[in-house]
């Protein structure tokens, strides 16, 4: 599977998407934790680095997202962003997903149409 | 890091919010209360929240462990806490209760402000609930990959 670019870029994108959603997880999670900061990692960086070397290196790293008003008691989470992300990267994901089955569809007929 | 690794995180939050919901209950249901085992009035008790740390070190550490620990980015309640706002004193000198001058220490409990309390937690459940949906069907989705068109 590794020597098709295309699926290894996928998978790449994958990863991305799954460990995006993970954060926003864990922002809702901690929605009435006092201090705690919202977390996120930036995608088209990420992404650049998996087209460009066909899967990222390492793990991005999140970091605290600047701009977001904080409550008294410290916590900036914003449940509308969160939300709002959640159901865009469950998209994405989905549609990583139909791509890969597509690509998978592909050989399937390559295969079969050969003989 | 893994799919499954979000609905732990969403289930720690489940659980946190359950659990605030009910010391917010219990709150309630002894708003009026005045005798305890430990003697005087019902102290009113308040959770602490505190986010597992994210940080790179722990993932992989985590990683290794296998399932050892909640994944960076859940929520624990960590602490259960007397509030220690004093009691509020009625003068009720019929009261079994009242004290030499006839009042009764009565819990500095608030049914508004617990009710908005109680409020806030379900609605942080329900999100979280949500959460789990969208993990599920990203679950799905990934195991679809498998299915033959």
């Amino acid at each position: 599977m590794a020597n098709i670019p295309m699926l290894q870029q996928l998978q790449g994108y994958l990863q991305l998407t799954n460990q995006r959603q993970q954060l926003i997880v864990s922002n809702m999670a901690n929605v009435d934790t006092p201090g705690y900061h919202t977390q996120d990692l930036d995608f088209q960086k990420a992404m650049q680095e998996v087209v460009n070397e066909g899967s990222a290196r390492m793990e991005p790293a999140s970091q605290e997202i600047a701009g977001l008003p904080e409550r008294p008691d410290g916590n900036n989470v914003d449940i509308d962003r969160e939300s709002l992300l959640l159901s865009q990267t469950q998209l994405q994901y989905q549609m990583g997903v139909q791509l890969i089955k597509a690509e998978f569809h592909k050989l399937l007929t390559a295969i079969k149409e050969g003989s | 890091m893994g799919l499954f690794d979000m609905l732990t995180i969403s289930g720690t939050a489940l659980a946190a919010e359950r659990q605030r919901a009910e010391v917010t209950s219990a709150n309630l249901a002894n708003a009026e209360t005045t005798h305890t085992d430990q003697g005087g009035p019902y102290v009113r008790k308040e959770v602490v929240f505190s986010a597992t740390s994210s940080s790179p070190f722990r993932t992989v550490f985590n990683g290794v462990g296998r399932f050892a620990q909640a994944p960076g980015g859940s929520v624990e309640l960590t602490d259960v806490v007397n509030d220690t706002t004093p009691p509020v004193m009625r003068y009720e000198p019929g009261n079994p209760d009242a004290d030499k001058n006839g009042y009764v220490a009565y819990p500095a409990i608030n049914p508004v402000s617990e009710m908005v309390d109680l409020m806030g937690s379900v609605r942080a459940y329900q999100l979280n609930a949500s959460a789990v949906n969208a993990a599920k069907q990203m679950i799905q989705e990934s195991i679809d990959i498998l299915k033959t068109t």
